[in-house]
């Protein structure tokens, strides 16, 4: 599970071009959305939804289901290793 | 200074011209599945003639690609019977968010396919091509403009159009909007998945996203003394504009729609009209969860208690996009010349948290004397404009 | 008055005056001026070069003009340029042709306007923004368009050509307030040719 949190951390900021955050400084429990976390919008959480299935074949058909799989990298990873093909 | 609209034109899945009409009384949307393999999973609204069906059917004198085409039938209807004049200066203003791109795919299928492409293959992508080429169908040479701000396109380019006639450096002004379909904009909005695979379902509180759709609309505007010298009857006259930006988020409309009741707003102050003036709305309603509820409170903010009929006609034409205010605003000229009330396909119950029912038949015979027409665009561009008797 | 800066490749010009910021000529001036100005918005990486370009040349006028004096809807966007959003175009035509994948944060810049409205989110304006295609920077359309929203009350209108086509990029801003004050046709050209 670390591993897959280390390497989601990397995918994330390379799919959203978040040049300024390393993955160090993304906590594993830390609010991906809003402003107390590392303040993502809704077009990111598309591009997650992106993510999911070129990576991880993992395909999401209404955007609404983002909002609990996308909390935080905990929740993000745990969504990943149930569901992954 | 009073501008007077003196001829409309429009083409949309549901037909062109007063066909849509009998399209709204038989409550008959011109959606459907697309027809090929890359839009087959796609609700859209498709003009159903192909451009060489469209080129001899309309007796067009130009090519181009297929936003250009669109543009040229709906400003050539709107134009018949103008005349290009000594000493009346004649504009073109077309909005358009996808320009050449149906062309400019197929040329790139062809070179990802190594083939040989010609070097010209892309001479139509850019926006500003097709207005060129609508201007040249229509002879106007004097002003030719293009406006991209999405899907309020339309709209700014009929409220650009107005605000040269009233200072004075154009007489008489063709505006308005066209867009194609393509599998750029299919794929965009599959992206932001607020495409509905099923038929849109706008102002419902079951609505999931939009259809898209392709068409054309335009209308002619001019001054008292452009038509001293052309004789045109006016048909109605545009009153109000107003645009704003909603300065909220790059493809989503703020949750009270703020901008947007600022736009309406200022429409209604040039127009110099109260709400309570105003007997029917062209909502933008384009059935996604975000617009249907943000246009809902905004409406409600600023007509209060007593909200005039409104409908979204995008469940009959699909959403065109950038030619979608050009659409409206024919149909809203309709509206007030035959005493219409058009209405909102697809509804079944009220949005939960604003309650506001759409006109849910088409009315005929009833005064309607103003009529507001709302396009609203990514980007947050909030653009309203209002016509009446 | 009017206030203007130009930045491209290696070079910011702020009133007509080259500043003394050490830009090179790679790929990345545009992060590289980001960080030269201390910006903090972090946004900036996931945008378009239109809009980030657009952002950095307002912060940069944004020292020489006290924009707090303006109300929510006084300032006036008038954007143009030649390409559209042209690059972006590219990217997500090959993100759907190619990879099968359209990228939404790609397909919301093939736009130009997102640029003004980028603009508009940064301010928290809720004023007036347009965005015209034309063939060339035109200091007649500025002009006329700046008169038109003199007219309607703008306190000020923001304008500029952003430009992002094959390798060229620039961005030639410029803000007029509404004081009087005229400019001219050849002022407007000066500024861009600098």
């Amino acid at each position: 599970m670390t591993e897959l949190k280390e390497k989601l951390k990397a995918q994330i900021i390379e799919q959203l071009n978040l040049e300024d955050l390393s993955p160090v400084d993304i906590k594993d429990e830390m609010p991906l959305f809003g402003e107390d976390g590392i303040g993502l919008d809704s077009i990111d959480a598309l591009e997650f939804i992106v993510l999911l299935e070129q990576n991880y074949g993992i395909t999401i058909k209404d955007p609404s289901e983002g909002k609990e799989i996308f909390q935080s990298i905990n929740s993000f990873a745990e969504y990943i290793s149930k569901n992954k093909a | 200074m009073k501008i007077f609209v003196t001829g409309y034109g429009l083409i949309s899945a549901i037909g062109e011209g007063e066909e849509s009409l009998s399209a709204f009384k038989a409550m008959r949307t011109g959606i459907a599945n697309g027809d090929t393999e890359s839009t087959k999973a796609y609700k859209l609204g498709v003009v159903k003639m192909s451009n060489e069906e469209l080129r001899t059917k309309y007796a067009l004198h130009n090519s181009g690609s297929r936003t250009a085409i669109l543009g040229m039938v709906a400003a050539k209807k709107a134009f018949e019977g103008h005349k290009i004049i000594k000493g009346v200066k004649t504009g073109l203003i077309s909005g358009t968010s996808v320009g050449g791109m149906d062309l400019t795919e197929k040329e790139h299928k062809k070179y990802i396919d190594g083939q040989m492409i010609s070097p010209s293959a892309y001479a139509d992508h850019s926006s500003g091509v097709s207005s060129h080429g609508i201007a040249r169908e229509l002879g106007i040479s004097d002003f030719v403009n293009t406006i991209s701000t999405a899907c309020s396109s339309a709209n700014n380019a009929i409220m650009m159009g107005a605000r040269m006639i009233k200072n004075g450096i154009l007489d008489r002004v063709v505006v308005g909007g066209t867009d194609s379909l393509t599998l750029f904009t299919m794929n965009g909005f599959r992206s932001l998945m607020i495409n509905d695979s099923e038929w849109c379902r706008p102002f419902d509180n079951s609505r999931q996203g939009l259809n898209l759709g392709e068409g054309a609309g335009f209308i002619v505007l001019e001054s008292e003394k452009s038509i001293a010298k052309t004789n045109k009857d006016p048909i109605v006259e545009l009153k109000g504009w107003g645009s704003t930006s909603d300065a909220h988020h790059q493809t989503a409309s703020s949750e009270n729609g703020y901008g947007a009741q600022l736009a309406m707003k200022e429409a209604l102050g040039i127009a110099n009209l109260k709400p309570a003036d105003i007997d029917y709305i062209n909502a933008h309603g384009t059935a996604t969860p975000n617009n249907d509820l943000s246009e809902s409170h905004a409406i409600k903010a600023v007509f209060g208690s007593s909200i005039p009929a409104f409908s979204s006609t995008k469940a009959f034409t699909g959403h065109t996009l950038a030619a979608s205010g050009g659409i409206e605003v024919v149909f809203s000229i309709m509206a007030i010349k035959k005493g219409l009330l058009l209405p909102n396909l697809n509804f079944s119950t009220p949005i939960e948290e604003t309650k506001l029912t759409p006109q849910l038949t088409y009315e005929e015979g009833r005064k309607i004397n103003n009529v507001l027409s709302n396009s609203f665009g990514f980007g947050g561009n909030c653009s309203s404009i209002i016509l009446g008797k | 008055m009017i206030y203007s800066c130009k930045i491209e490749k290696g070079a910011v010009f702020l009133n007509g005056v080259k500043q003394p910021i050490g830009l090179s000529n790679s790929e990345n001036w545009t992060k590289e001026l980001y960080l030269e100005l201390g910006l903090n918005y972090p946004k900036f990486y996931k945008m378009d070069d239109l809009s980030k370009m657009a952002i950095l040349s307002f912060t940069i006028l944004k020292d020489t003009v006290d924009f707090e004096k303006f109300g929510e809807d006084d300032v006036s966007l008038i954007f143009a340029n030649s390409g559209s959003s042209i690059e972006t175009d590219k990217k997500f035509l090959t993100s759907y042709s190619e990879n099968e994948s359209p990228s939404p944060s790609l397909f919301v810049y093939t736009l130009p306007n997102i640029m003004t409205g980028e603009l508009a989110i940064f301010n928290k304006w809720f004023g007036e923004n347009i965005f015209i295609i034309n063939e060339k920077y035109s200091p007649e359309l500025y002009l006329e368009q700046i008169n038109f929203y003199f007219s309607k009350g703008a306190k000020a209108c923001l304008c500029g050509w952003v430009e992002n086509k094959n390798s060229e990029q620039d961005c030639t801003m410029f803000l007029m307030t509404n004081d009087g004050a005229k400019t001219t046709e050849k002022e407007l050209l000066d500024i861009y040719n600098q």
